[in-house]
């Protein structure tokens, strides 16, 4: 039964999405068997020799009746739906203002292209697109128990990038910069996927989420950026396509 | 009344043609054209199911040459699919499902045959214009085939089409550019369809015969073709859009550089793309839902339970259909206000539609039920339409949609609803109308067969989609084993492929039932009414002569009068027709009887 449920949740908030998609399966897989049955049962119980009852249901007393069923209904498996996702979403998913105001924060910019994932960290000086950022492939690393605020555009096609064991995803949009935000519970290494359809390789577009405790985060990172200053090439523009952070002014 | 007193004057019978070419070819009888639709529809969607076959052994067996059709189609690579193939055989699977086999028939099929023959009309009101619709599909049928031979290759942006995937960037093939074109023309042709659809229900129906009087088949074509004509035109101009992009070096659908550059939008092309292509869900379902609903009440031999309630709420459906898009663009950094409001409405969509299937139940409820093949094709129905509307509910809402966006959830998803739901459902009215159409019956047993391999089987392929979507599988994957965390998916996928590949077989029955019927059982000695059941069109011969009705019939009640006591003692039967006057009426006891 391996193949039965969702992947391992390594993240702190992908509880919140796992809650809401078992609890509504809960209610609608109840409501599915009961309606099923009762189809059923209406099938089998009155056959052909069973005189059908002359009953068009064409009354107000029908229509109060169908309607408040229909109206209960909603309020069980749609209400709690609704009512947490608005929670989930104030609280947590769209709560950009809670993730930029952690001090521990960690920014990536992150550039799609057919079918490469390029990523880019700001460097000691904390400016994007300057000679000490980090620029990493298919291969991004983030500390564990920090929000991760991740901008996010692609240079040709739509890509969306997707790390199914933070419960993450965000369509990656030529012209538009979108963002996201999550954080790790665990260290480990973990897929990073493509959702989109962005042409032949698409099922190649893969690429490694590093959790790391912060103190080996902070060493990875004081290496890296020593390496990039002295990699990097001031005339090869297509190298630059970092963003200005604070320059994000979409929603 | 009097608008009415003039529909026999304003549809003079005319003679038949005789020549070949008036009769079968540029024919303007809507009996003919169903029927032309009905082939090419048919002939489609085997082709658009072999495509879905080779989806389903690339899944089982990545990499392993394809039996039978590998040696076919794929000699080059020695029956191999590769990954650009993949693209195009996913990308033609969806694209001729939905326009080419779908939409032909249960719109152009079922539309065409039923709506002169319920509302009790000599055709349609444009019957010029209905050929012309058809031969407007069959041109797009021309540009689907021509698109698999294109210049540098052959479709394959998926049926969305997302630019810039879909232009020069992604797709330079000539066969994109085709297939863009096929899906304009069909649409010019789906837009001449429904403004003749819409104008016959309103116009052309006989005398009595009220809206509240229409079969429901009639309201869910009525509705689906409403919907046509006001958002297939939004289809239409993203396409001629995204041809401009791609003919004539337009960027309206290409993104400057992230630095601001004016250019196009991507984005924009998503909301046109879905400004019809929610509507487009309800296009393909909301016959169907007509349809079942007739046969429900039908083969209870019971009158639909709470009729106008039913008409209601595929009403509300339709209307609210207009203004739930934003749901399947979730995560292109759509606002979050936009979001939240998309997610209200979309959500809000399922109380009519729970009413509809309270309505269908109670009309179970309490009946004389006869699993006839359509009435067990239409249970079929409703069970996967259970399935496929609830599993909507978790990716109308953000949050669980941020997981689930983009996975073999969806494509269950909607599998079941736009798949599962409208082929059970094109069945049930087929079985249901072919003696109408050909004036005989198709095999019972035969019948029964497909139903079973059919239902069971479609309800394990897209189960097993669902299940793959849910552990985690992106949507349209060459090779989904190239991620670590679907390794563990390659059994289940496997086990689904070969529910798949039963599923097919499954359709042989059919497909022999079809053949040895049309052409090996003589047309001779079934009753008028088989199914004896009220509406209009079972009061005529079968198949019907070529202007349907030698006098416009005057429609007196409802089309599901069926368990009448007053009936049954007068007549001895538990129905009575649409425009039968019951004998002997004695004051006050005929039901709305005359106008
Ligand atoms: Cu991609
Ligand atoms: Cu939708």
């Amino acid at each position: 039964m391996d193949f039965l449920g969702l992947p391992h949740d390594a993240s702190v908030n992908g509880y919140r999405i796992d809650h809401l998609i078992n609890e509504t399966s809960f209610f609608v897989i109840l409501f599915f068997v009961v309606t099923a049955a009762l189809m059923l049962y209406a099938c089998l119980r009155h056959g052909e020799r069973h005189q059908a009852s002359y009953d068009h249901g064409d009354t107000w007393k029908s229509f109060r009746w169908t309607l408040a069923v229909a109206a209960a209904i909603f309020l069980v498996v749609d209400g709690p739906l609704l009512v947490e996702s608005l929670t989930d979403l104030r609280e947590v998913f769209f709560n950009f203002a809670y993730a930029e105001s952690q001090p521990q924060a960690v920014r990536i910019e992150i550039n799609a292209h057919q079918w490469i994932w390029t990523a880019r960290y700001a460097g000691p000086d904390g400016k994007f697109n300057t000679a000490d950022d980090i620029v990493t492939t298919n291969d991004v690393v983030i500390p564990q128990g920090a929000p991760v605020i991740i901008q996010i555009t692609s240079t040709d096609v739509i890509h969306s990038f997707n790390l199914p064991n933070m419960r993450m995803k965000i369509d990656a949009v030529p012209g538009i910069v979108n963002r996201m935000w999550f954080e790790a519970k665990e260290t480990g290494q973990f897929d990073i996927a493509c959702a989109q359809h962005c042409g032949s390789n698409h099922y190649k577009m893969k690429g490694t989420l590093t959790v790391l405790p912060r103190a080996d985060y902070n060493r990875w990172l004081g290496e890296a950026s020593a390496n990039s200053s002295r990699g990097f090439d001031p005339d090869d523009a297509e190298a630059h396509w970092g963003w200005d952070w604070a320059a994000y002014s979409r929603i | 009344m009097t608008a009415h007193n003039e529909t026999g004057e304003l549809q003079p019978i005319h003679h038949e043609p005789t020549s070949f070419f008036l009769k079968y070819l540029w024919s303007t009888d809507h009996k003919m054209i169903a029927k032309q639709f009905m082939w090419a529809g048919l002939v489609f969607l085997l082709i658009g199911g072999t495509l879905a076959m080779m989806i389903r052994w690339q899944w089982a067996f990545p990499g392993a040459p394809v039996p039978i059709l590998g040696s076919i189609l794929l000699r080059g690579s020695g029956g191999v699919i590769g990954p650009a193939q993949y693209m195009t055989i996913f990308t033609t699977h969806g694209l001729i499902m939905i326009f080419f086999a779908i939409t032909p028939l249960l719109i152009g099929m079922f539309g065409n045959f039923l709506i002169p023959l319920q509302i009790g009309a000599r055709d349609m009101a444009f019957p010029w214009l209905n050929a012309l619709s058809f031969w407007m599909y069959a041109l797009s049928l021309v540009l689907v085939i021509a698109s698999l031979f294109g210049n540098l290759g052959p479709a394959g942006a998926g049926w969305t089409t997302y630019p810039p995937l879909s232009t020069n960037l992604g797709t330079p093939g000539s066969g994109q550019t085709l297939m863009v074109a096929a899906v304009f023309v069909t649409g010019v042709g789906s837009i001449m369809g429904g403004v003749n659809y819409v104008t016959t229900i309103i116009r052309l129906r006989a005398p009595g015969m009220d809206y509240f009087r229409m079969p429901l088949t009639i309201w869910g074509l009525f509705l689906t073709a409403i919907l046509n004509v006001l958002f297939v035109p939004v289809l239409g101009s993203a396409a001629f859009l995204l041809l401009l992009d791609r003919m004539f070096g337009t960027q309206f659908f290409i993104a400057g550089s992230v630095t601001g550059a004016p250019a196009g939008d991507p984005i924009m092309f998503q909301h046109l793309f879905w400004i019809f292509g929610h509507p487009e869900v309800y296009i393909l379902i909301l016959p169907a839902w007509g349809i079942i609903g007739d046969l429900f009440s039908f083969f209870s031999r019971k009158p639909a339970n709470f009729y106008r309630g039913t008409v209601g709420a595929m009403i509300a459906v339709t209307v609210l259909s207009a203004v739930v898009y934003g749901h399947h663009m979730f995560q292109t950094g759509m606002s979050p206000m936009l979001g939240k409001s998309f997610m209200v409405l979309t959500l809000i969509i399922s109380i009519p539609s729970v009413m509809l299937v309270l309505n269908w139940l109670r009309t179970l409820w309490g009946g004389s039920i006869r699993l006839t093949v359509p009435m067990l094709f239409a249970l079929g129905t409703m069970f996967v339409f259970g399935v496929g509307g609830l599993t909507g509910l978790y990716l109308g809402a953000v949050v669980p949609d941020i997981y689930l966006h983009d996975t073999m959830f969806v494509v269950g998803h909607f599998h079941f609803t736009m798949a599962a739901a409208s082929f059970l459902a094109t069945f049930a009215g087929l079985y249901f109308w072919f003696p109408k159409m050909f004036g005989k019956r198709l095999n019972d047993t035969l019948g029964k067969i497909h139903f079973w391999m059919s239902s069971v089987f479609i309800t394990l392929v897209f189960g097993g989609q669902l299940l793959a979507g849910y552990a985690g599988q992106s949507r349209r994957l060459y090779d989904p084993y190239q991620y670590s965390f679907l390794t563990r998916l390659h059994g289940l996928n496997r086990w689904t492929s070969y529910a798949a590949f039963l599923l097919l077989l499954g359709q042989f029955v059919f497909i022999f039932n079809f053949f040895r019927t049309m052409f090996f059982v003589k047309a001779s000695g079934m009753e008028a009414n088989p199914w004896q059941v009220s509406t209009l069109e079972w009061a005529i011969p079968s198949p019907p002569p070529y202007h349907n009705f030698d006098t416009i019939p005057i429609v007196v009640r409802g089309p599901h009068e069926f368990a009448n006591p007053v009936v049954l003692e007068r007549l001895g039967r538990d129905w009575i027709g649409q425009a039968e006057e019951l004998p002997e009426a004695m004051p006050g006891s005929a039901r709305k009887a005359g106008t």
